[in-house]
């Protein structure tokens, strides 16, 4: 028997919210809500077919390890998060920008103070909902999670990233500033799981958990994460609680392969955004709620794919629908 | 339905002749139910249960062959909607259009680059698989002077599509020996259809955008002989194409529509949304997928995906453990120790590769866990390293004694100095710095 169909049990992702507007304490001019699918995506008709995916533009704060590909393609925009952010709302048509404090990631970093001053300078340069990541090393995590969640606090962001070893400071930040959070295990239904338990345990609601099970990048490893993004939405629908959460993709490594990197100048962004466009659609396609990209123009792809996939006569409106209040 | 292994044994006869090659009926039994024999190797069944067996433990999706030749391939023999339930077996054969309206030069174009182009990947040469025809002109003439011109040049995997009996006719006369694909009857042409693929003796695509109307067109061309049949369910969304596909490979492999069991054909060309109707092709059972001239940026990501989604799953997701050499390093090179997940290898490869700077990658044996997990779980502990780093005649291999472990590897560090004698650095958590690492002084 197929796994996927079995209306009669009812059984959604759960419902996250991300995003507050100026009522719900924020500032956001539109808040999303991702999840609430009953069914694989794209087959469910009314309200079984939950709320539309998002795609997301990377963006960082210190581009040092970022594609050149990206930073030839955007320019300017690259020394100017504000505007970088800005402009993947306004210019690339991204429904989010997911910001990256890899300045965090340099050894002996210790400007924390900037952190606070690079939230608050997107915050004010956006309008719709963020997704914010912040170190990758134990020994500055509370430190760059708390100034990070209190410069965005109210704004309801979703936070990266948590992991099995190290998630309380993360957890600490959306807790005391109310944000959501990105929980992320390697490729494994099992370890994804448990990582939602432990989770639970810090007192943060499971409506404020979004499960990043991984993405490896296509060609490397890409049908391990999409065979896991299936399998999570499938037990998922058979009732397994702990794992009908959202998911978020993002093959942060696609434009790094060789592929890419080694490919003709002449046809690079080409190949840049095939190579990102064709594992966040798969992943669309497996389940993930929100995906992410680099390359602006991956965006557009993916913008002009969706609605296709989507049911209902204004498939358009949907895909770009406002959800705020 | 699909039968268990014992209910399969419950009706054999149970008296382990072994006439089916097998040495009891128990061990028969088990391989039809994987579906790897076929039930008439027993000879002592009655009709009926022969049917009833057969019905059961047959491939739920009908094997079909396209073309003739090297570049032959075949379709279907899928059993399941997920490939994490199995594994899927046949790949979508890509096939590349070209019109009859075009011009010459045109068509010469994409016929060479869909016989020369291939792109090299872990062992595999990838390429589009062959040409689709399409009948643009409304001319039998004009299109079997095309068909011909091609046919001349290369001897390539074919659909045909014309809706016009007279038009595939035309075009059959040239290409009709190497085993197309004719695309596609429907209602009215579906005798006319029928006759064609029997004469040529190739398969028939039957297309309408209603399951039932689908399924009724295979009855038809079943009455006429023809059973090399493939499904195209006009789809004219993306969404159009899943809801079909997942449907058709659902009722199939459940085995509650046996009319539903042949591989789907996916005209991607009137979706206009080239990428993404290959990607959905590729990721929702398609076994034919006719798309338009793609540019080599499209098609090398489309056969990556391909290649990656028709992977067997129950490959362990491990490289060797062992010392590998990148950017041809000397004796003085760093050493950099990680684990044996493959994402892990590829990823830290991959950067490697792309800083330039001469080193070893040092993989030890977690089994195939990554590093957080493998730290965790007493997976990744100094005697592990230390035992690698004999296996590998690690310290004959270089002429420093500097060890660098993944950040995440960071508490261990001590242990793996006690344990083996090494220095150890601890390198960074993202592979993404590792670069940045390398070049700012790992010797410091
Ligand atoms: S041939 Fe038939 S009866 Fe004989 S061993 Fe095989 S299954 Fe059993």
């Amino acid at each position: 028997m197929s796994e996927e169909h079995n209306p009669e049990q009812g059984n959604r992702i759960l419902e996250v919210s991300l995003g507050a507007t100026t009522a719900e304490g924020g500032t956001r001019e539109r808040v999303y809500t991702v999840g609430g699918a009953g069914t694989f995506p794209f087959l469910g008709a009314g309200p079984a077919a939950g709320h539309p995916p998002r795609i997301a533009l990377e963006i960082c704060d210190d581009t040092r390890t970022w594609s050149p590909i990206v930073l030839r393609e955007v320019g300017d925009l690259a020394g100017d998060t504000g505007a970088w952010a800005a402009a993947a709302e306004t210019t690339f048509g991204a429904d989010m920008v997911r910001l990256f404090f890899t300045s965090t990631r340099q050894r002996g970093f210790d400007d924390f103070a900037s952190l606070g001053t690079t939230m608050e300078e997107v915050i004010g340069a956006t309008k719709y909902p963020l997704i914010v990541e912040g170190s990758t090393e134990p020994g500055i995590d509370s430190e760059v999670y708390r100034r990070i969640g209190e410069a965005a606090e109210g704004e309801r962001i979703l936070l990266g990233t948590a992991e099995a070893d190290r998630y309380r400071s993360v957890a600490a930040s959306a807790l005391a500033y109310g944000h959501a959070l990105v929980a992320q295990t390697p490729i494994d239904i099992n370890l994804a799981k448990q990582l939602n338990i432990l989770l639970h345990e810090t007192g943060l609601p499971p409506e404020r958990i979004v499960i990043d099970p991984y993405t490896g990048t296509l060609g490397y490893g890409f049908e391990y994460s999409y065979s896991v993004m299936e399998r999570i939405r499938s037990v998922a629908l058979q009732g397994d609680a702990d794992l009908a959460r959202p998911m978020i993709s993002s093959a942060i490594d696609s434009l790094n392969v060789k592929e890419v990197r080694e490919a003709d100048p002449e046809t690079a962004d080409e190949v840049a955004i095939r190579w990102e466009f064709y594992a966040a659609f798969s992943a669309l396609v497996a389940g993930a709620e929100i995906v992410c990209v680099r390359h602006p123009g991956t965006v557009a792809l993916l913008r002009e794919a969706l609605p296709a996939l989507q049911e209902g006569s204004h498939p358009q409106e949907e895909a770009y629908g406002d959800e705020s209040a | 339905m699909a039968m268990k292994a014992l209910d399969i044994y419950k009706l054999l006869p149970k008296t382990n002749c072994k006439k089916c090659g097998f040495p009891t009926c128990l061990a028969f039994a088990m391989k039809l139910a994987s579906g790897k024999v076929d039930v008439d190797l027993c000879p002592d069944l009655d009709e009926q249960t022969r049917e009833l067996l057969g019905g059961a433990t047959r491939p739920p999706i009908r094997l079909v062959g396209i073309g003739a030749g090297e570049r032959s391939f075949a379709v279907g023999e899928e059993f399941v909607l997920y490939r994490h339930e199995r594994t899927f077996y046949h790949q979508p054969g890509l096939m590349m259009q070209v019109a009859d309206t075009w011009p010459g030069e045109r068509i010469e174009r994409i016929m060479t680059r869909v016989r020369d182009e291939t792109f090299h990947r872990v062992g595999e040469d990838l390429s589009v698989d062959g040409i689709a025809f399409r009948c643009e002109s409304g001319d039998a003439d004009q299109f079997g002077g095309v068909v011909g011109m091609v046919e001349a040049c290369a001897s390539l995997p074919e659909v045909v599509i014309a809706d016009d009996p007279e038009a595939q006719a035309a075009a059959l006369a040239h290409c009709g020996n190497f085993q197309p694909l004719i695309h596609a009857a429907c209602a009215d042409t579906v005798e006319a259809m029928c006759d064609l693929a029997r004469k040529y003796g190739c398969a028939l695509a039957v297309r309408a955008g209603d399951l039932e109307e689908l399924k009724r067109l295979v009855g038809l061309c079943r009455d006429r002989g023809i059973e090399n049949l493939m499904l195209d369910p006009a789809p004219a969304t993306l969404r159009d194409f899943l809801v079909r596909s997942v449907e058709i490979r659902r009722r199939a492999v459940e085995r509650t529509d046996p009319d539903l069991g042949y591989p789907v054909v996916f005209d991607t060309v009137p979706i206009d949304l080239p990428d993404a109707a290959t990607a959905l092709g590729i990721l929702k059972y398609a076994g034919v997928i006719i798309i338009d001239e793609l540019a080599p940026s499209s098609t090398m990501a489309a056969l990556t995906l391909r290649q990656n989604i028709y992977t067997d799953p129950q490959k362990p997701i491990q490289v060797t453990p062992g010392l590998y050499p990148v950017n041809a390093p000397t004796g003085s090179a760093p050493v950099l120790m990680t684990v044996n997940f493959s994402l892990t290898y590829f990823t830290l490869l991959g950067y490697l590769e792309a800083a330039g700077i001469p080193c070893y990658l040092f993989i030890v044996d977690t089994e195939g866990m990554s590093v957080l997990t493998a730290v965790a779980g007493g997976k990744l502990t100094e005697t592990v390293v230390a035992d690698a780093i004999k296996k590998t005649d690690l310290e004959n291999r270089v002429d420093h004694r500097i060890l660098i472990i993944p950040g995440y590897a960071a508490p261990l560090s001590g242990k793996i100095e006690e344990e083996t004698g090494w220095e150890v650095r601890v390198g960074p958590r993202d592979a993404a710095e590792i670069g940045e690492y390398l070049e700012t002084g790992w010797e410091a």
